[in-house]
């Protein structure tokens, strides 16, 4: 037999091939940035170059990570803080469909709501420091969980539960037998939105007000003309959304093992 | 714990009288207790932490009258209206030219999964330096926050088009022009419809935020001059006026869409 | 000695909803009764409320006349919120779809019994062993459903049940959505776990061939309103060999009589 798991030579040929776009893309996107640089001077647009540097020498010194710790924990609490309840509540209320009835159109306006329109508010209630970031990031998260949630329970399969019913199963191993693994894929994709979502809203609201974090940096190194500082800090941020993507992902393989595998995001369908 | 199955037929059974009004006394008494919730604070906190309702809706009454609400509304909409343009424009047609090549697609794929991960609001402080204070640096943050989640959208409604009907078309020997149309925009109108959920309350909801950052009208202006000279009313008031417009463009968005597409069956769809 | 399970005038429609009429009856006056031991098998057309009858039977559903005896005493509700599925793990369940828990492996699935009856010890899981082995799963307990056959499923579910052993089992065409060839073998593991103990069966199925094959006796329910129209006892001698059913004598002549009996 075959071993499956090794590729034939047209498919590792084409993913060479793959490989070897992804870098011409990237070496486009640099250039067009440097061409930039050279066209507009490195007052307005930094060179990757110096991005680069910069970026290394503020990890070496810790300055940079150490700005990133504050965001990131300010992105982790709150979406700790606010994801937890945003899973447990649907799970406890399977059973009291008038609660969540009731619930309804405030969660619906919550969802809805504007909740970055609220920073300001929080820093009123908070003051400038971690607390009002956490506050921001904790309704980013709670609802986008909660609705995914939500519909991971709605959409269970009835039929799982009465047969679990039958071998003998009581309403607590239903919950944690049935309900909460059945939930688990729905869970996930409301986190895959909520934490790239929750560590946007840190940074934006160290933007608005702050004196540490990413968005602190950003704001400084504008308010100085230093235009690599903002793009260092940008790029942070966006490897800590990658990190925790990536993380997820891994989560995701491990818990998700049983699930028969499903195609990836930007598939093509040809 | 008694044993009583946990189908969800419960959920789906319609529901009776009396079941309705405990539904709506419930909703209605939790609405009470959360503004009762919001003057107990403004009582024991103070109108520093908590303006009383009172206060606010008397503010809200005042920039009502004087013009400053509408006015405010305006601008904040003009500049998410037009960002949202420029990208919904971008975000349809992008996936539609790659669609023709999945090399291509490929190839970009890393690319676009990445900077879609940028906090695009934090490029606003260097687009200040660029453009000023002016609209212009809103609009770019507007637009690159909407054209990700156009883009996506489109993409997967293309590749939601479920192919066998268009061959099926072509065998019965209809033409191209009649396959567009028939099969291709209604397999589309659906994903049209999620996207512009998403993303147009999203486009007003990034306008605002940009306004915090840079502005000189607007109801972001609005809630961050207030919070700067400490007005408390003020944010309450600009809060509460851009929790309303958000909350009313969606259901707008929602009544056209139920109009629209009255033969599907409703979905509330996730958020991207 | 009574019988161990008993059915008497039991009428079934589904209520008015929407304020549109209550639907008409999909079973009435509908009586039989399942000894203990017994392999019983029901016949009936598609749409003849088979399904309902079992879904009634095992507490999944309310019945809305008659009642049902288990053991001599009676187990009726009508009350969807006091039914009982499975009453107390005594009726087992093998449904038409194999509801097997996808985010179990095949034995995980097969052990889900055992562990929420707080059952699971050696003597189980060696059983559990067994049964796996008898079916030709052996190698297959750490490979999830979606890995595995249709065939494959059917057994697990099947074993599922048998594992914990209830006092009966009622099927529920266990094995119509599978090839011909693979429902043949899937009848002859059946009845050889049925020889190695005897359970009481009660098997709802639309294909005559396949209540001949396996049953000591068959019912033949008719069209809506259902109702026992027909009672035939197989006259086949066991052991029987599943694949060659139809040469045994006696066969020909009750297909006959019960396709007769069949609108």
């Amino acid at each position: 037999m075959i071993d499956a798991t090794a590729p034939s030579p047209p498919v590792r040929a084409s993913r060479r091939r793959t490989h070897l776009d992804h870098l011409l893309v990237f070496a486009i996107i640099i250039a067009l940035w440097s061409l930039a640089t050279w066209h507009f001077g490195t007052y307005w647009v930094s060179s990757p170059w110096a991005v680069a540097i910069r970026f290394v020498e503020t990890v070496a010194s810790g300055e940079l990570l150490r700005h990133a710790g504050y965001t990131l924990s300010e992105a982790a609490l709150g979406t700790l803080i606010g994801g937890v309840p945003a899973v447990l509540l649907p799970l406890l209320l399977r059973r009291h469909p008038v609660v969540v009835a009731i619930l309804d159109p405030f969660m619906v306006g919550g969802y809805g709501a504007p909740k970055l329109a609220f920073a300001p508010l929080f820093i009123v209630w908070f003051g400038i420091g971690m607390e009002s970031k956490v506050a921001l990031v904790v309704t980013v998260v709670f609802f986008i969980v909660y609705f995914a949630t939500l519909n991971g329970v709605r959409a269970l399969d009835a039929r799982l539960v009465q047969t679990a019913q039958i071998l003998g199963a009581s309403e607590r191993h239903v919950a944690r037998s049935i309900v909460l693994p059945a939930a688990i894929p729905s869970i996930f994709a409301g986190f895959r939105i909520a934490v790239p979502y929750g560590i946007a809203a840190a940074v934006i609201a160290e933007l608005i007000s702050a004196n540490r974090g990413l968005g602190y940096l950003v704001q400084n190194g504008a308010m100085n003309f230093d235009t690599t500082g903002v793009f260092v800090a940008v790029l942070m941020a966006t490897l800590l959304v990658q990190a925790a993507i990536s993380i997820m992902n891994a989560m995701e393989k491990r818990l998700l093992r049983w699930r028969p595998p499903s195609e990836p995001w930007l598939e093509t369908g040809t | 714990m008694t044993d009583v199955p946990a189908t969800m037929a419960d959920v789906a059974s319609p529901p009776t009288a009396s079941r309705k009004w405990l539904i709506h006394g419930g909703r209605a008494a939790l609405a009470l207790a959360l503004i009762a919730g919001w003057e107990y604070g403004a009582r024991t906190l103070g109108p520093l932490f908590f303006a009383p309702p009172i206060e606010t809706a008397q503010r809200l009454w005042a920039l009502a009258v004087n013009g400053q609400m509408l006015s405010d509304i305006m601008a904040t909409l003009r500049v998410a209206v037009a960002g949202f343009a420029i990208a919904g424009i971008f975000g349809v047609i992008l996936p539609f030219l790659l669609r023709r090549s999945p090399r291509a697609t490929e190839a970009v794929e890393p690319a676009v999964l990445f900077t879609m991960g940028i906090p695009k609001y934090a490029l606003a402080p260097w687009l200040i330096l660029w453009f000023g204070i002016g609209d212009m640096p809103k609009l770019v943050v507007v637009t690159l926050v909407v054209f990700y989640i156009v883009f996506i959208t489109t993409f997967a409604g293309i590749r939601g088009v479920d192919r066998r009907l268009i061959s099926m078309a072509r065998v019965i020997g209809a033409s191209e022009r009649r396959i567009a149309r028939e099969i291709i925009w209604t397999s589309l109108l659906p994903f049209f419809f999620t996207g512009l959920k998403i993303a147009f309350p999203r486009a007003v909801s990034a306008t605002i935020v940009g306004e915090f950052l840079v502005s000189t009208q607007g109801v972001g202006r609005y809630i961050e001059g207030a919070r700067q000279v400490s007005d408390t009313t003020g944010v309450f008031a600009g809060v509460v006026i851009a929790l309303a417009l958000v909350l009313a463009i969606n259901a707008v968005l929602n009544g056209i869409e139920r109009w629209a597409l009255r033969w599907q069956p409703v979905e509330r769809e996730m958020e991207l | 000695m009574s019988p161990l399970l008993e059915i008497k005038k039991l009428g079934k429609r589904f209520p008015a909803r929407h304020g549109r009429e209550p639907s008409p009856w999909v079973l009435q006056d509908l009586s039989f009764s399942v000894a203990e031991g017994e392999f019983l098998t029901i016949v009936g057309p598609s749409g003849a409320g088979k399904s309902t009858l079992l879904n009634i039977i095992a507490q999944t559903d309310t019945a809305s006349a008659g009642e049902i005896l288990l053991g001599g005493a009676s187990v009726t509700t009508r009350d969807p919120r006091a039914l009982k599925p499975g009453i107390e793990r005594r009726i087992g369940y093998v449904t038409q779809d194999d509801n097997l828990l996808p985010w179990r492996s095949t034995i995980d699935n097969v052990l889900f019994a055992l562990e929420v009856q707080g059952k699971l010890d050696d003597a189980s899981r060696a059983r559990a062993e067994k049964l796996i082995q008898a079916v030709g799963l052996a190698g297959f307990e750490t490979y999830y459903p979606h890995e595995l056959s249709g065939g494959m499923r059917k057994r697990t579910a099947l074993i599922r049940t048998l594992v914990y052993d209830p006092p009966i089992i009622l099927m529920d065409e266990p094995f119509a959505a599978v090839d011909a060839q693979t429902r043949t073998q899937l009848q002859a593991d059946l009845l050889r776990l049925w020889e190695m103990g005897r359970k009481t069966i009660v098997f709802v199925t639309h294909d005559i061939t396949e209540a001949i094959a396996l049953g000591d006796r068959a019912l033949v329910l008719s069209k809506q309103p259902s109702r026992i129209a027909a009672e035939h006892t197989i006259p086949i001698p066991r052991p029987r060999n599943v694949k060659d059913i139809f040469a045994l004598p006696g066969f020909a002549a009750t297909y006959e009589k019960i396709r007769a009996d069949v609108q």
